[in-house]
């Protein structure tokens, strides 16, 4: 009997990554708060936290991904100087900006969520007039994840996450897409909205980190 | 009786206002230019260059010698004005300034770019508000500027 209940436990404990692995996430409810590590990358502990409210069919935000954060993400998060978070702040002015939120959140449910995010940005003119997502996407996910996908973002359950950040984006005070927040040391500072270049973010990075 | 005060009396009395509403003004323009300077130096100098730079009119170079320089020729243009040195050229060189943010913020508001005016630190969209703020202070800085050339004559 006490070797059964060792197999059994032996079992259960080989088996239990799989209840947290991306498949096993995607079955489940993710609260907001989970979504927004889910939208992170990097390194909690990092010494800056970036925080990005973007909206996905904004032109800047996609220049700002291309040119500032891509470079931002192989220089100082890949190495441990810089938390990115992802904040949704979909604009009413753009048709589709709220349907590609879902989409990128349920991308991040299924642990996809950086492909996704690339993806959306480099396609932004294609799905933008279409408002097909899964043509856009199909090379990021495979036909189970698309599929799994489309049902996160038709169950509506990913718009809390989406609210809250819009919620965050608004007691901050932000008006416009993108608006970067940078936050060491416990002080946030805004910066000026509409995009930074990369270079000018990098010399203010770096000046921080010598602090 | 005759209350009437002679003439040469009058244009004393008129030439004392004129030098106190000079001396005020200038005070004041001179603060302003000061608490500019002082909003862009307390942060580094990087969060001013993006501000420049969100206008979209400066290669990196010239964003970057902006940023470094502009708020110092702030501080002195503030300085200058409070204690009336060379208050002739430095009241031009404070309105040719103000005029050259003026005409820069007009044709960035025309152009719907929706940016920071950078103009007193971070966080204040361009707008009507701060267009309309910066216009009345070229108006009051020429003013400034007329009155500092008249002083002049007035004294030869």
């Amino acid at each position: 009997m006490i070797r059964r209940i060792g197999f059994v436990g032996l079992l259960f404990w080989a088996l239990a990554p799989l209840l947290t692995a991306p498949g096993a996430q995607a079955q489940r409810k993710v609260s907001a708060a989970e979504l927004t590590t889910l939208k992170a990358l990097g390194s909690r502990s990092a010494p800056i936290t970036i925080e990005v409210f973007s909206d996905f069919q904004c032109p800047a935000c996609r220049n700002t991904y291309e040119s500032t954060l891509r470079p931002l993400i192989d220089n100082y998060v890949v190495t441990g100087k810089v938390y990115l978070v992802h904040r949704d702040f979909p604009l009413p002015i753009h048709s589709y900006s709220k349907v590609a939120a879902r989409w990128a959140n349920a991308g991040a449910q299924l642990g996809k969520f950086a492909k996704v995010e690339q993806t959306l940005y480099a396609k932004q003119e294609t799905w933008g007039a279409s408002g097909n997502f899964e043509a856009a996407l199909g090379g990021v996910l495979t036909p189970a994840e698309l599929k799994r996908a489309r049902q996160l973002v038709e169950s509506g359950q990913l718009d809390a996450a989406i609210d809250s950040d819009i919620a965050l984006g608004n007691s901050k005070r932000v008006s416009q897409t993108p608006s970067l927040f940078v936050t060491h040391r416990g002080e946030t500072t805004s910066l000026p909205p509409g995009g930074v270049t990369y270079p000018l973010l990098k010399q203010y990075l770096d000046y921080l980190l010598k602090q | 009786m005759d209350f009437t005060l002679p003439s040469s009396a009058r244009s004393s009395a008129s030439s004392q206002i004129g030098s106190v509403l000079l001396l005020a003004g200038r005070v004041v323009l001179g603060g302003v230019f000061l608490y500019a300077a002082y909003t862009k130096l307390r942060h580094p100098w990087m969060l001013f260059a993006m501000s420049v730079d969100s206008y979209q009119m400066l290669p990196e170079w010239g964003v970057t010698l902006v940023a470094r320089v502009l708020p110092w020729l702030e501080l002195a243009l503030g300085a200058l004005l409070i204690l009336g040195i060379g208050l002739r050229y430095v009241a031009t060189g404070a309105s040719a300034l103000l005029a050259g943010f003026f005409l820069l913020m007009l044709r960035s508001y025309s152009q719907g770019l929706g940016i920071d005016c950078g103009c007193f630190g971070f966080g204040e969209k361009l707008g009507v508000r701060t267009l309309l703020r910066d216009g009345a202070l070229v108006a009051f800085s020429l003013v400034i500027m007329v009155g500092a050339f008249l002083k002049r004559r007035a004294r030869a």
